[in-house]
């Protein structure tokens, strides 16, 4: 099992549109579906969800609404909106711009200078 | 913005709701987190504490989540409200100076902008108001009219530029009502109105073609939605019930929409009728060319046709009608020329527009100077008290609040206090509508106004108090945080801030010289009410009773007519403490017009010229005091077969004869057979304008009607009747009525009225501009005395100290009086100085209401310099007292 890397800033609320992208999830939801979509590799401290959830919710990029958990307890579920997906779409149009520029950085050899 | 506006709205209203969701929020996580650990083997004590644990501090990450929400805006907003509810109460005296300073000045200027809203602003709700012109003519000199008649509307029928044409003409109903009759504001209209102007309709039909020449089918009405309520207390059944206007049975066929009360802007229009039934009492209605009626002629432009194409158009039709020989009568030989012209009719007629705009915007001038004066009071309240929290603003501003921050706490603070003011002014402005609105209720056809609360005025109102508080909050609220941290923690309390003595004595200048400006203008106003209120115009105007008399009537015959006015000239005659009655087609200032061709053989200028006209008993002059300068007067009984006689005043004699000599010499009028012979001169009376010298006037005799053209010579079905008494209207009113109604049940009196009244109602405009702006002079006065006591009496609270020590030196009451009085009237001087010159500048712009008065009129700016330095003093004096009082002991161990 891979060691648990920190995240870059402001990757965060991309992550949690991905996690929501998939299917409406409670904020403890979010936080398993990340650690399992990245399979472990990426580790979110617990309450700092919270804030990122509400700044989410207020710029109308995900909507709550009150539901039943599995075990049958009241939790307050996640679904991405339309400008949701859109930013969804664009952040990760950028972050795959950005690591493909960073990967090709990285694996420069001395005959490509 | 609307994520912060839908933070707002969830902080209102679901904040608790917020709250226990998001706590509730948390709990689940750490629950199933919990869960999740218990399964993996730890005990459930070691589970609870490592969810717990990892979660993080829960009260932080609620504030960080509110904030993530937008509330951390709304939450201070909340806080600074609170605290500056808590100043507020705190300083019950400052406040309530500050709430009544701003509601004072919001008041009046929603009260005027209300009235602005009703008289300029409002459209007509109709369909597509923008697309309706009235087809108007105007002479060379610009001077234009929507008088029109039936022909001329003949000709615009067919004009393609239009996709529809049609025309009105207001007219006073007689209407039975079951106990007696009633005068009802109606109008004649051609067959289509109410499908052209695309009136809303709420019951039955409007016309949309109905036949302009009578057809032999009953006459029908459409009713106005007032007069629908008033007169059958809305039934549904109203449609086909017969009224009986003028003796005539006609049947209603529809009621319109509540808004619409027709064209005439002021005026209510309850019976709608087809001209066809105007024709039935005028057979000549259609076709008579001989002068302009009250027909208004208003087209909706046809779609995609432009103003200049239909102008154009118009031009080009009425240019042909005009130059025709039948107009010759019209034609002004100085200047023949007349134009076609579009008038937008999308507001209705404009006249009342025209007459009132420029004194509502004077009005909205003045009230826009009120509040300025009323804000510098506001700002000085504020400075005084920014010194006073000095020490405040720095305990909170070393404990590392942003300055930003309590600016912005001041200015929550003069945003609540303009609110409270502004709702308040709203208050005050709504209250006083019924008393504006009466100074335009009087007169034979009151000006009727809808003023209220509505969009507009609430807009208004709004953006007002906002401006005013940002704008007299922002200088206090700055200069109150730029505070000398150590210097102000050091003294106790009393902080000197530099310049704000300065500043508050300059705002008083200010308040002074705008109040100047306010008073000059008004004293201006009231002054030239009264001189035309009193000047000599020719004509009497004391102890004078009118009332109108109409025997239109289908029960009368010429004959009757005359018989019924005769024994009502000698029963009226007996009434006790009547002194003179007289009959006339028409009364001095009484809103009308009556010009007729004529011509007069030997005159320069041949042809036909306008004259103004009157039919007159004998003792018309006797009533009215108009002298007879030459010849002698009408006979006092008919006698049949007598040659027609006339009369003429000195500016007819003048303009028609000249040096030579009037008497004897003949002029003949375009509707009669037969010439008439001059047989006196009277003295010229205005009479149709107080502000304008007396036209060319002749009289002819009221019981001796010349023959017209049809042969026929009948006295007059509509007249005004004058008694000369020393009783009272109210007296005399029910005697007249018992009169009138004792000779025939088919006669109506209306509008009984005093000649005083009259005049009044021809003067409106005056008085609505003397009686507002007097009030405003007052009110401007109150502000600035209060401006000039509040910065002194502050003066001497600052200067306790030093006046303390002068007198310990040993100065004396007296000179510390003097002191304080004589910087008061420096003040005074000063504002004094800059408001007179402004207003010397400026108060021509009233000048087109004054009357016998220059703008710039000595007496008065002197009368305004005396009334605000006693104003100063009185101000001055007070605190000045209150200065001399000081006991330099106390005063100097009080710090």
């Amino acid at each position: 099992m891979p060691k648990p890397t920190e995240l870059l800033p402001g990757t965060l609320d991309m992550l949690i549109l991905k996690a929501v992208s998939l299917r409406p999830l409670h904020g403890y939801g979010v936080l398993l579906r990340i650690a399992q979509i990245s399979g472990n590799a990426l580790q979110i401290p617990q309450g700092s969800l919270y804030p990122a959830l509400y700044r989410l919710e207020r710029q109308g990029l995900i909507a709550a609404e009150w539901g039943e958990s599995d075990n049958n307890r009241r939790a307050k579920f996640y679904t991405i909106t339309a400008p949701g997906r859109r930013r969804l779409k664009e952040e990760a149009e950028g972050w795959d711009r950005l690591a493909a520029a960073i990967y090709a950085a990285m694996n420069a050899t001395a005959s490509e200078v | 913005m609307l994520t912060r506006l839908r933070a707002t709205l969830v902080g209102l209203f679901q904040r608790d709701r917020f709250e226990h969701d998001m706590a509730e929020e948390m709990r689940f996580h750490m629950r199933a987190y919990a869960d999740d650990l218990q399964r993996a083997g730890l005990s459930p004590e070691e589970a609870e504490r490592r969810a717990r644990m990892e979660f993080g501090g829960v009260e932080s990450l609620r504030e960080d989540c509110r904030e993530a929400y937008g509330f951390q805006w709304f939450d201070e907003l909340r806080q600074d409200l609170r605290y500056s509810v808590r100043q507020m109460v705190r300083a019950p005296g400052f406040s309530a100076a500050v709430i009544v300073s701003i509601a004072l000045g919001i008041g009046a200027n929603t009260a005027i902008f209300s009235l602005m809203d009703a008289v300029l602003f409002r459209t007509l709700p109709i369909a597509d108001p923008s697309s309706l012109y009235y087809l108007a003519h105007q002479s060379a000199a610009g001077t234009w009219s929507t008088s029109s008649n039936y022909p001329l509307f003949d000709r615009y029928k067919s004009a393609d530029v239009f996709s529809g044409v049609t025309a009105y003409s207001g007219e006073t109903f007689t209407v039975a009502t079951a106990d007696g009759r009633e005068r009802v504001n109606g109008q004649f209209v051609s067959g289509n109105y109410h499908e052209v102007l695309g009136v809303p309709i709420v019951l039955g039909r409007g016309f949309s073609n109905e036949s302009d020449q009578p057809s032999g089918q009953p006459p029908v009405a459409v009713i106005s939605h007032e007069y629908w309520e008033r007169r059958f207390a809305r039934r549904q059944d109203v449609i086909g019930q017969i009224l009986s206007i003028g003796g005539r049975a006609v049947a209603i066929v529809g009621v319109t929409a509540p808004d619409f009360h027709g064209l005439d802007s002021g005026y209510r229009t309850d019976i709608t009728m087809p001209i066809a039934v105007n024709v039935l009492d005028e057979p000549g209605f259609l076709s008579d060319r001989e002068g302009w009626t009250s027909l208004s002629i208003i087209g909706r432009l046809a779609p995609g046709v432009t103003e200049g194409r239909a102008l154009a158009a118009v031009d080009a039709i009425f240019t042909r009608f005009w130059w025709e020989p039948e107009n010759a009568w019209a034609r002004d030989p100085r200047s023949p020329s007349e134009f076609g012209r579009l008038t937008p009719a999308g507001k209705g007629s404009g006249w009342l527009r025209e007459r009132y705009a420029t004194p509502l915007r004077m009005l909205m001038g003045m009230v826009g100077i009120v509040l300025l004066i009323a804000c510098a009071n506001v700002a000085n309240l504020l400075l005084a008290r920014a010194s006073a929290r000095a020490r405040e603003v720095a305990v909170r501003l070393s404990i590392g609040a942003a300055r930003a921050r309590l600016v912005r706490q001041f200015l929550t603070e003069s945003l609540l206090l303009a609110g409270i003011g502004g709702a308040l002014g709203l208050a005050i402005a709504m209250a006083s509508s019924g008393a504006i609105l009466s100074l335009f209720d009087t007169g034979q056809y009151p000006i009727r106004l809808e003023v209220g609360l509505n969009g507009r005025v609430l807009a208004f109102t709004i953006a007002v108090a906002i401006l005013t508080g940002v704008g007299f909050g922002l200088a206090p609220a700055f200069s109150a945080t730029r505070v000398d941290l150590t210097q102000a923690l050091k003294e106790s309390g009393m902080v000197r801030h530099r310049g704000r003595l300065a500043v508050g004595k300059t705002l008083v200048v200010a308040q002074v010289a705008l109040c100047v400006l306010v008073i000059a203008a008004s004293g201006l106003l009231v002054r030239s009410l009264r001189n035309l209120r009193t000047f000599d115009a020719g004509f009497q105007r004391d102890n004078i009773l009118l009332f109108n008399l109409s025997t239109g009537d289908q029960s009368f015959t010429p004959e009757s007519r005359a018989a019924l006015y005769e024994q009502l000239d000698q029963r009226l005659r007996r009434l006790p403490g009547v002194a003179v009655v007289s009959f006339s087609s028409r009364s001095p200032i009484d809103n009308s017009a009556e010009t007729r061709g004529i011509v007069v053989p030997g005159f320069q200028a041949p042809g036909r010229h306008g004259v103004s006209a009157y039919v007159v008993t004998p003792d018309f002059f006797q009533l009215f005091g108009i002298r007879l300068l030459r010849g002698r007067g009408f006979d006092a009984s008919p006698r049949a077969g007598a040659p027609n006689v006339a009369l003429v005043n000195e500016a007819m004699a003048r303009f028609y004869f000249g040096s030579s000599d009037p008497i004897g010499r003949t002029l003949r009028f375009g509707t009669e057979q037969e010439s008439s012979t001059i047989i006196g001169v009277v003295e010229d009376s205005r009479h149709e304008a107080l502000r304008e010298a007396a036209p060319a006037t002749v009289y002819t005799p009221f019981w001796q009607p010349a023959k017209g053209l049809d042969g026929k010579a009948d006295v007059r079905d509509r007249v005004t009747v004058e008694i000369r008494t020393t009783r009272s209207i109210e007296a005399l009113e029910a005697s007249v009525r018992n009169e009138v109604r004792a000779l025939s049940k088919n006669a109506t009196v209306w509008y009984i009225r005093t000649m005083q009244q009259q005049l009044d109602a021809a003067l409106i405009r005056e008085r609505l501009l003397a009686k507002l702006s007097s009030g405003f002079g007052v009110l401007a006065l109150l502000l600035a005395f209060v401006g000039l006591y509040g910065v002194m009496s502050y003066r001497v609270a600052r200067r306790v100290r030093e006046i303390g020590i002068r007198v310990a030196l040993g100065a004396t009451r007296g000179i510390v009086l003097r002191r304080v009085l004589r910087e008061t009237l420096s003040v005074a001087v000063a504002g004094l100085g800059i408001g007179l010159a402004a207003a010397l500048a400026t108060t021509k712009v009233v000048s087109a209401f004054l009357f016998e008065l220059s703008p710039r009129d000595p007496a008065l700016f002197a009368m305004v310099a005396v009334l605000l330095l006693v104003t100063a003093l009185i101000a001055g004096y007070l605190p000045a007292r209150r200065a001399a009082g000081v006991d330099p002991l106390q005063a100097l161990r009080s710090e």
